[in-house]
């Protein structure tokens, strides 16, 4: 003779049991005295539980276990996000940050170092000093008011030689080496140079023109 | 094609182009007067910057007198490129004294432009004879940048003042030579702010002004400067316009003007020349005028401007110098600067001592 299962008996006994199964149940109990008996035990447990459910322990502080059960179940909840297994969207959002390939961007910045080092190598210094002033007019939102600027290749003659210079930058200084011992420009478009060779002492004249 | 193209275009614009040698092209016409012996031009280079190539042509020729007669000056000019701006130069070698069959050599020290064209090649420079001014003022050349004129200028600027330190040093003996030295050598110091020509006048000034301008008279010049007037504005002078009339007897093709600038300090300095091709009969008047500007590299409060007559040509090609006497005016003395033959006995005297200065005068 098969039995029921004991959670059947005891739903049975609790009348929890749903219809089809509660009436076989109900058959077997009224044929097996052995199962009859656990029924009337869950019974008994029932009617015991339900006259003592109306006196608490002795000494039971009813809000503080209450908070401990809160702080417990909220534990729980943490720990289980711990140990369950990412969702999608969480796994795609950690793996913009976490997982990425850094080895490319590693790359790149490295290419970025050797060509800022080759620019700065190259680069002379009368363009750094326009890239400043680039900067400058940018952080200060203004624009160059440098007169002589803004008007193409000019010439300049200086105690050093003369000198192309392009919006604020120099392209060059025609130089011997030494200084000059007078320099002029010409309303003309041109600019010299005197320089007397120490060793020979032959003057020589440099000129150029731009226009 | 036209990726090689990009590639040299963008690695000239990032200043990666850099450094590369270039040995100019060296062109005398059959019948020159001087013949070429060597050339070095390993020092020279060529760099790209941006759109531009700056052609650095640093060199030296070794050449001979072929003629029979003594060359004075030469002018060779250097063509990185003809038309753009900053494409052309020339190195002057005046005073010389270079007797048939010698050699001489010329020195070349040029820093030019030319724009970047993808696919043109790299730069190219050209070195011509532009001309050669013999001991007679006797002249040969294609002259195309008018060499003729500067050099017989300062040949003749080379004869006054040779003359000058003669004829002090006959009247008033070495030591009266040491004196005119030290007080040349004195002049030379006292130099203005570095200037900048620009090919028109600003218009993001705010402060410009119109001024008149003053002129040095000169009683024996042949031509008298009537009145003119100068824009200026903060650190900026431009577009001089002055009336000149011929008082001499001959027609007149050319004449040059500097300029002395006085700022609010009181201080003063040789700012610029102002050339200018105009053909006046004897008696007529003509006007000069100029667009160009004037920048300066250091704040000049300008308060004045005083022109001279730094020289005239005529229309049979002979010129016109002021006298050591009208330059040492005292609105010039100071201020108009020496002649280059002055500066050269100059680095002699200061250089080899009163003694090479004085050997170096008998020459002539």
């Amino acid at each position: 003779m098969k039995h029921p299962l004991v959670t059947d008996l005891a739903l049975h006994a609790s009348g929890d049991l749903s219809g089809w199964q509660r009436f076989v149940t109900t058959l077997h109990c009224n044929r097996c005295e052995q199962c009859r008996g656990k029924i009337q035990g869950f019974l008994l447990d029932r009617e015991r539980m339900l006259a003592g459910r109306e006196e608490l322990p002795e000494g039971l502080d009813w809000d503080r276990l209450s908070a401990e059960m809160t702080a417990n179940i909220r534990v729980g909840l943490a720990a289980g996000e711990c140990v369950s297994p990412l969702s999608s969207h969480e796994s795609q959002k950690a793996s913009l940050f976490t997982g990425w390939n850094w080895r490319p961007a590693a790359a790149i910045a490295g290419l970025m170092v050797v060509f800022a080092g080759a620019w700065s190598l190259n680069l002379p210094s009368s363009d750094s000093a326009a890239i400043g002033r680039v900067f400058q007019n940018i952080t200060r939102g203004s624009r160059p008011t440098a007169i002589g600027e803004d008007r193409g290749p000019v010439v300049q003659a200086s105690s050093e030689g003369i000198e192309f210079r392009e919006n604020g930058s120099t392209l060059g200084v025609s130089s011997s080496g030494s200084q000059p011992v007078a320099v002029s420009v010409s309303f003309s478009g041109s600019a010299s140079a005197r320089y007397v060779d120490n060793d020979t002492g032959q003057m020589t004249i440099t000129t150029v023109y731009v226009q | 094609m036209r990726i090689v193209n990009t590639i040299v275009l963008l690695a000239a614009v990032l200043g990666i182009v850099s450094g590369q040698t270039l040995t100019p092209k060296i062109v005398l016409p059959k019948d020159s007067p001087v013949g070429l012996l060597t050339y070095d031009f390993s020092n020279s280079t060529t760099s790209a910057r941006g759109g531009t190539y700056i052609v650095d042509v640093r060199g030296s020729l070794s050449l001979r007198n072929e003629t029979q007669r003594r060359i004075r000056s030469i002018t060779l000019a250097v063509y990185a490129q003809e038309v753009a701006p900053g494409g052309v130069g020339s190195v002057t070698v005046p005073s010389l004294n270079v007797g048939p069959s010698e050699t001489f050599s010329v020195r070349i020290e040029n820093h030019l432009l030319r724009p970047l064209v993808p696919g043109a090649g790299g730069p190219s420079v050209e070195v011509k004879l532009d001309g050669i001014l013999f001991d007679d003022l006797s002249f040969y050349g294609p002259d195309s940048l008018n060499s003729q004129r500067s050099m017989t200028h300062w040949e003749l600027e080379a004869r006054r003042d040779r003359d000058h330190f003669k004829s002090l040093l006959k009247t008033a003996g070495s030591e009266g030579l040491r004196k005119e030295m030290l007080a040349s050598l004195a002049r030379q110091n006292d130099r203005g702010p570095g200037v900048q020509m620009v090919r028109s006048r600003s218009t993001n000034v705010d402060s410009d002004r119109e001024i008149q301008l003053a002129f040095a008279s000169m009683a024996e010049a042949p031509v008298e400067v009537f009145a003119g007037t100068a824009r200026v504005s903060t650190n900026e002078a431009s577009a001089p316009h002055f009336t000149v009339k011929n008082r001499s007897t001959r027609p007149i093709e050319h004449l040059d003007m500097g300029w002395i600038v006085k700022d609010a300090q009181g201080r003063e300095f040789f700012a610029a020349s102002t050339p200018a091709d105009l053909k006046l009969a004897p008696n007529q008047s003509g006007d000069v005028r100029q667009d160009s500007a004037l920048h300066f590299q250091q704040p000049v409060d300008i308060r004045s401007i005083t022109g001279f007559l730094a020289g005239i040509e005529y229309a049979d090609g002979t010129q016109w110098i002021p006298t050591r006497a009208a330059l040492s005016l005292p609105a010039l003395r100071d201020h108009v600067p020496a002649s280059p033959e002055e500066q050269r006995l100059l680095q002699i005297y200061n250089k080899k001592g009163l003694d090479s200065l004085i050997e170096e005068l008998k020459k002539f």
